[in-house]
């Protein structure tokens, strides 16, 4: 992983090829270490460092080439830039260019954790042996992953900009499942800091969660249903939601925030007061860059405000169309939630599904954002206040928009992830008429 | 094909191609140099650094080593046209971007259990440093392995292999490249209804290196290319959007597969279909009957089949991420997957697959082999340390890892539908449906992590009605289980309308690694399928 001096050298020695009047060098360097387990014991496992080095190059007349390198050598960087020239010398104008920006004040971000950006497997093996006796103990079977990773990423450009920042990430994930597999359990842990993985408590939740389930299961018929979303699931929602406030889709009647006859959202109180939905790169339990994709300094942002549409994404070049600043983007995604705990949210639900996380969800259509997905690792019926029988999984197709519309309370926020859309803030929800469209036998 | 007779007026034609490929120092370059068909044996300069991190595992007491040094090269060229903010003008953007990624992954045996380092440093000192740390992680894993890594056995090959193309993709100049595309992206935009258009060409090449303790040394090369076009259309007043797009397959050739795709000449039949698709009526739901076109059908081939018979999630392995299967080892050689016109092979050597290649990850010479023999299945996809687990004792050759800082483990062969008799044609398969629909192209695509439930979108639709194929539908899904659906496949058209398709993007494992895989099928017939009206 570079240092600050390091990468400021590497990035000036690129520059200084550059013979067009623009260049932008964008560095990443990262190291990690991890452990994969399945069937009880440990299976793959490694430690790796990785490193990119990509050249943008832009003649006067606006036309760009890219070459990405991760041999760093003097000789490498050199035929690196040339190659980016001679791509850009080729190409043909980019008419949505915008000039480079000058030097920028980018703000301080705390997410790296030393200790994470130096532990190896010995500090990783007793999480994992506690997740194993974990499944022993219940006579399970556990899989899992613990990994952490460091990075440092640099970006400079031939006008002056330059900015450097490291971040550390770690995570736990396990799964367990009954012997004949008729059962499955599934916990997840994330942090900037490997300190906050817990081995011992990832496996007696997800180990809770496969006994929980391993009874008969009730198959209802499919139907909409008041649904409990764990954070691990509303966090996948809020992963598509967020991707989908880009201005220029909105304005030119592609998203969800496109109105039907012309015309955007924006402004409209389309969810209830209680849903506030926004970037927050200072959150400290995520990992962030100082900067966002049009490398302006990152900064905090709401995409709803108490129920109102307030913000779509602009970046540069449709920003200085629409005569609008330019945004961040929709990365380090936090829904805010309530006081209330998840028990408070199964006490209040006379009948329900509470529903631990999702699987493989996809697009249908952009103006609603309808999407489909499956249940996975643990779907339990509700019934007049206490999670009663294990259900099956169910494959759905449903809008993030219309979830958060029928949202009716939400806990405290925490930092989740679940399978398609990185980590985000999220609470766990209730929300009324969530379309369950057909029964999966998946286990 | 398009020729261009734009030259820029700085760098010619020949400047870039001495850029691109010409002599150099860089170390990668050395290593591996230009493609070379006719060169028989690994290059010399690459064994003596494969020794050093056989020599030094063996020294600190790993009993197996394997080390593999890669260059991976990609470029992406391509355009896209679509409306500025006041919705008159077209704003053309062209991307070129060109990627090059080097460095080695150490693979031991130590104490019975696996070890990996990597790093991009291709130096006899780091290849030391990180042998010696890939021996630290097995011993230090050790104390927790299930059970001691068992290798199914494998002959020790010196060999060098290119896979077959007629032109190198990546000597052709970019400017040809981006002028294919422009044409492309503007005849699709000449509409000014069409909202936008988008046209990209991925080039691959793949370098590898692999040796191993047990003799083996191997250097292969791989290259691919895959263009494709899709057109955009809104319709502000009902706030819907729709595309439509020329799904041409990704192949392991060169230039020449580019060629034959003649992207320019379908531009004008996607412009109209997309503006017919933005038009056409929604579907009534309800139970039809499917003819499944090649571009469409590979999909459900890949998701249902292909995963399902991976040998690693039948056991368990991938059950934190990617599932396990329906397809459990009990059911090996007697569970009825599909209807007895169903035969399905993996394969490894097939002309133009993404995944073939002649060597895997393990080192082992990869092979053809049945999946599903008249229905029933017979076969997983294997690798050398799990063929043990369900009592084969040779492994199948499906180890691969997606980078050189990738643990190899096991991947999807290409998996590919056996056509149907000669006679049979894609009318001869409409004409037997009385209420169904023809689907052609991939779109929204999702199944379970056992895959038993599935559902699936497309990229066009087509009614039938007795027996006639009529205009276009929109808003369809179907969802279907597995053994359901292939149960249901009462029709398959013959050879000469077998198609291979196939996606760069294939992800699996955990740290997740993303592969590319061909599926080759003829259209065929499923009866009763359940179709959804989606938003």
């Amino acid at each position: 992983m570079f240092s600050q001096q390091e990468a400021k050298n590497l990035i000036d020695k690129a520059i200084g090829y550059a013979k067009l009047p623009g260049c932008q060098i964008d560095l990443n360097s990262s190291e990690d270490v991890f452990i994969r387990f399945a069937n009880n014991g440990i299976t793959t496992s490694g430690y790796r460092v990785t490193q990119s080095l990509s050249i943008s190059s832009v003649t006067d007349d606006k036309r760009h080439g890219n070459a990405v390198v991760n041999e760093l050598t003097d000789e490498s960087l050199k035929r690196g830039v040339e190659q980016a020239e001679t791509l850009a010398r080729i190409s043909k104008t980019d008419p949505e260019d915008m000039p480079a920006l000058g030097p920028q004040k980018y703000p301080v971000l705390s997410n790296f954790d030393s200790f994470t950006g130096s532990a190896r497997g010995d500090a990783m093996i007793p999480h994992v042996k506690a997740v194993l006796d974990s499944a022993r103990q219940s006579q399970l079977t556990a899989a899992g992953f613990i990994q952490r990773s460091a990075t440092a990423v640099a970006v400079g450009n031939k006008a002056g900009l330059f900015g450097y920042h490291t971040y550390t990430d770690s995570s736990l994930t396990n799964t367990m499942r009954t012997p004949g597999g008729a059962s499955s359990g599934w916990a997840s842990q994330t942090s900037v800091s490997l300190k906050d993985v817990n081995g011992e408590a990832a496996g007696r939740i997800s180990a809770e969660k496969c006994l929980r389930g391993a009874g008969a299961r009730k198959k209802l018929d499919p139907g909409k249903y008041t649904v409990i979303l764990e954070p691990a699931a509303v966090s996948d929602l809020v992963g598509y939601l967020g991707g989908s406030f880009g201005a220029r889709d909105a304005e030119q009647g592609q998203s969800f925030l496109s109105k039907q006859g012309g015309g955007t959202h924006l402004g409209e109180k389309m969810f209830p007061e209680y849903i506030t939905l926004r970037s927050d790169p200072f959150n400290t339990t995520l990992a962030a860059t100082p900067w966002g994709p049009s490398l302006l300094p990152n900064e905090r942002m709401a995409w709803i405000d108490k129920g109102v549409v307030k913000n779509f994404d602009y970046d540069r070049y449709w920003a200085s169309k629409a005569g609008k600043d330019p945004t961040p983007g929709t990365d380090n995604l936090v829904l805010d939630g309530q006081d209330y705990t998840l028990d408070d949210l199964i006490k209040s639900t006379d009948k329900g599904l509470l529903i631990t996380r999702f699987w493989y969800i996809r697009v249908l259509q952009p103006q609603t954002l309808q999407v489909t997905g499956l249940t996975r690792d643990g779907v339990f019926l509700i019934e007049k206040g206490k999670v009663t029988d294990p259900v099956t999984n169910y494959r759905w197709n449903e809008s993030p928009v219309r979830v958060l519309q029928n949202t009716k309370k939400l806990t405290r926020p925490v930092r989740s992830q679940g399978a398609e859309a990185g980590s985000s803030i999220v609470p766990a929800i209730v929300a009324t008429e969530f379309n369950l469209a057909s029964v999966s036998d998946a286990v | 094909m398009t020729k261009t007779s734009w030259m820029p007026p700085v760098v010619t034609r020949r400047a870039f191609l001495s850029t691109a490929t010409g002599g150099s120092v860089l170390l990668a370059n050395r290593l591996f140099g230009a493609p070379d068909a006719s060169a028989a044996k690994p290059n010399p300069a690459l064994e003596k650094l494969a020794e050093v991190a056989l020599a030094e595992a063996r020294k600190q007491g790993a009993t197996y080593c394997d080390i593999r040094i890669a260059r991976y090269r990609q470029q992406f060229s391509g355009y896209r046209l679509s409306p500025e903010r006041d919705g008159k003008k077209t704003d053309e953007v062209p991307f070129v971007t060109d990627q090059q990624n080097f460095g080695f992954g150490v693979r031991v045996i130590a104490n019975g259990q696996w070890g990996f380092a990597a790093s991009p440093l291709v130096t006899a000192a780091e290849i030391a440093r990180i042998a010696r740390e890939a021996v630290v992680v097995a011993k230090a894993n050790s104390v927790l392995q299930a059970s001691p890594v068992q290798l199914a056995p494998t002959k020790a090959y010196t060999d060098r292999w290119t896979s077959s193309f007629e032109k190198d993709p990546f000597a052709v100049a970019v400017d040809e490249k981006l002028e294919l595309m422009h044409n492309a992206t503007s005849i699709i935009k000449k509409d000014p209804k069409v909202f936008a258009a988008f046209g990209f060409l991925a080039l691959r090449a793949e370098d590898k290196y692999f040796a191993s303790s047990e003799g083996s040394s191997i250097q292969q090369y791989v290259v691919q290319v895959w263009p494709a076009l899709q057109a955009t259309a809104v319709d502000t007043q009902k706030n819907i959007s729709r595309t439509r797009s020329y799904q041409t397959p990704p192949v392991t050739a060169g230039w020449e597969a580019v060629a034959k795709a003649n992207v320019g000449e379908n531009a004008p039949r996607i412009r109209e279909e997309v503006l017919e698709h933005l038009a056409a009526p929604p579907v009534t739901p309800g139970k039809k009957d499917l003819v499944l076109l090649p571009s469409h059908l590979y999909l459900t081939i890949h998701e249902s089949i292909g995963h399902s018979t991976e040998l690693d999630r039948a056991l368990g392995y991938e059950a934190n991420f990617a599932g396990t299967s329906f397809l459990t080892p009990d059911k090996m050689g007697k569970f009825q997957v599909g209807s007895e016109l169903i035969d399905i092979f993996g394969d490894r050597t097939n002309e133009g697959g993404l995944a073939t290649v002649k060597y895997d990850d393990d080192g082992v010479l990869t092979t053809k082999f049945p999946i599903i023999e008249k229905g029933i299945f017979k076969h997983y996809q294997t690798i050398r340390d799990q063929a043990h687990l369900v009592g084969e004792t040779e492994s199948r050759g499906c180890c691969y890892a997606d980078s050189w800082s990738s643990v190899p483990f096991q991947r999807m062969p290409n998996v590919w539908l056996a056509p149907g008799p000669r006679d049979v044609t894609p009318n001869d398969l409409i004409a037997g449906v009385d209420d169904g629909i023809l689907i052609e192209g991939e779109g929204s695509y999702s199944i379970d992590q056992q895959r038993y439930n599935f559902q699936f979108g497309g990229d066009a639709f087509w009614e039938i009605k007795g027996g006639k194929k009529r205009g276009m539908l929109s808003r369809v899904a179907y969802q279907s289980k597995t053994a359901d659906f292939w149960r249901a496949c009462d029709g398959i058209a013959g050879a000469s309308y077998w198609q291979q398709f196939g996606s760069f993007f294939d992800g699996k494992g955990e740290p997740e690694q993303i592969n590319a895989i061909s599926h080759g099928c003829s259209p065929s017939r499923f009866r009763q399928v359940n179709v959804l009206l989606t938003d």
